[in-house]
């Protein structure tokens, strides 16, 4: 019957409510179609399988009528395809089957359909049963609608908190991976990191010399640079201080390279602190240099303080040595612990890495194998 | 099969669609006794069917009744009643007025 004139497409209406009308017969797809359309839904009609599949993956209707008898596949297959589709799976589907065949409901129900529609076709019935399925399909969106509100709204949370320690990247990577865990656990945690501290050489000594104000600005330059440089490389700022910064890696993701991103961390400091420092000098003829210390080993994770205040933060032998680190490096130098050189040392040319021996850091019993990189002058 | 109501009723609102609806009654008919002919009982099952299905929706009562008859028909294989149905069919087609309401 394929020669049968098809009647002409019923142009799409302006409706909110849409209808994929599925049917081989032209005459059949037509009357369907004028009576939704007199009910005020948009109707698109197409006469196979292959096309109705097409037609819902170009957009999703509100609701399908689906003829059972169709030329390349059976309105069951189809149903079955959109059921098992997760994105397709809440479309109402709405079988067409003769009145008397039973079989076809059972098999209908079994492929997932939500109501069935006798032919010949009447219809108030049509209309009624319709209606029914889009008032279902609507508290079915509204409620869809206000779960994905209640999800931006707890993802916008989570992306202010993380905002707070993490780069805008790393921010919107842990909002894109959210499980419903959040990577910042609540309980305390023992991990391996890489801690970098930054500071000022002789800054609070200087800044005595220097109106309150300028200090202040002066500090806001300061940790622009510092915090771009850890932003850029994905670190986590646990901790800003006087002119003092705390960055880790590996945390709270596993940052497998977090050696050599502190380290790059670190070149960016010193290189970006630079012209700063020659507005500094232009000013006020102040000379000072960032002196910066990176250390690797376990740390203990989580937050810590008071109930009335607590800090997010990590403590432990790692951010110990880094400190140390940090206290003997002179402006421009990176002082690096033994396992950190060793980490990146193919980044770094040979001849600028000078080995300073095992030092016996204050604090602590084992010395610590030291390498320094002068990257600036102070 | 009772006498057929030549006299049928079909809402306003489908009154454009009537002339394309009835040029595919007339080809439909004309595949009914091709399809005999070649007594090829799936199509005049399937035409049957489809029949049965789009008269009665557009308030041809008497084209889902042959329908019905025709589908049964070609199941069992009773050419002779298949071949009184098609021809009954055309007289139809022939005879219908149709009124607008």
């Amino acid at each position: 019957m394929s020669d049968l004139a098809a009647p002409a497409r019923e142009a799409p209406a302006q409706a909110t409510f849409r209808v994929l009308v599925v049917d081989d017969d032209p005459d059949m797809a037509a009357f369907l179609a004028r009576l939704l359309k007199a009910a005020g839904m948009g109707v698109d009609t197409v006469g196979d399988g292959k096309s109705a599949l097409a037609s819902v993956a170009a957009g999703m209707p509100d609701l399908i009528l689906l003829d059972v008898m169709l030329p390349d596949m059976s309105g069951f297959q189809i149903c079955e395809r959109l059921k098992s589709t997760p994105a397709t799976a809440l479309v109402p589907i709405v079988l067409v089957t003769a009145l008397e065949d039973h079989q076809s409901r059972v098999r209908g129900i079994e492929a997932g359909a939500d109501d069935f529609l006798s032919k010949p076709v009447r219809r108030e019935e049509l209309i009624a049963r319709v209606n029914t399925l889009r008032r279902l399909h609507e508290t079915r969106k509204e409620l869809e609608g206000r779960r994905l509100g209640a999800e931006v709204q707890r993802k916008e949370a989570l992306r202010k908190a993380f905002s707070r320690y993490v780069s805008p990247q790393l921010a919107e990577r842990i909002i894109a991976e959210d499980t419903g865990d959040t990577p910042f656990e609540p309980g305390a945690q023992r991990i391996s990191v890489v801690a970098l501290f930054a500071d000022l050489r002789g800054f609070t000594r200087l800044t005595e010399s220097v109106e309150v104000d300028e200090v202040v600005g002066m500090l806001n330059e300061y940790f622009a640079v510092m915090t771009d440089a850890a932003y850029r490389h994905d670190g986590t700022i646990f901790s800003m201080a006087g002119d003092s910064l705390l960055v880790g890696f590996n945390v709270p993701f596993p940052q497998p390279d977090a050696a050599l991103r502190a380290w790059q961390t670190a070149r960016d400091m010193v290189s970006g602190f630079r012209p700063v420092l020659e507005g500094w000098m232009r000013r006020g003829g102040l000379s000072t240099g960032v002196g910066i210390g990176i250390a690797s080993g376990e740390a203990i994770i989580g937050n810590i303080g008071s109930p009335h205040h607590m800090s997010y933060t990590i403590i432990g032998n790692a951010v110990n040595t880094a400190a140390r680190l940090q206290q003997l490096a002179k402006a421009g130098e990176v002082l690096l612990s033994g396992p950190v050189y060793e980490a990146i040392r193919k980044h770094i040319e040979p001849s600028a890495a000078r080995p300073k021996g095992d030092l016996a850091l204050r604090g602590k019993v084992e010395a610590t194998s030291v390498y320094s990189v002068q990257l600036g002058g102070g | 099969m009772s006498e057929p109501s030549y006299d049928v009723k079909v809402d306003k609102d489908l009154e454009d669609l009537i002339p394309t609806f009835m040029r595919n009654r007339e080809k439909e008919h004309e595949a009914l006794k091709a399809a005999l002919a070649a007594a090829d009982f799936e199509q005049l099952r399937q035409l049957g069917h489809r029949m049965k299905g789009v008269g009665n929706s557009y308030g041809f009562t008497h084209i889902s009744t042959i329908g019905k008859l025709i589908e049964d028909g070609a199941r069992s294989g009773d050419r002779a009643g298949l071949a009184a149905q098609i021809s009954e069919y055309g007289d139809y087609l022939s005879k219908v007025q149709i009124r607008y309401e």
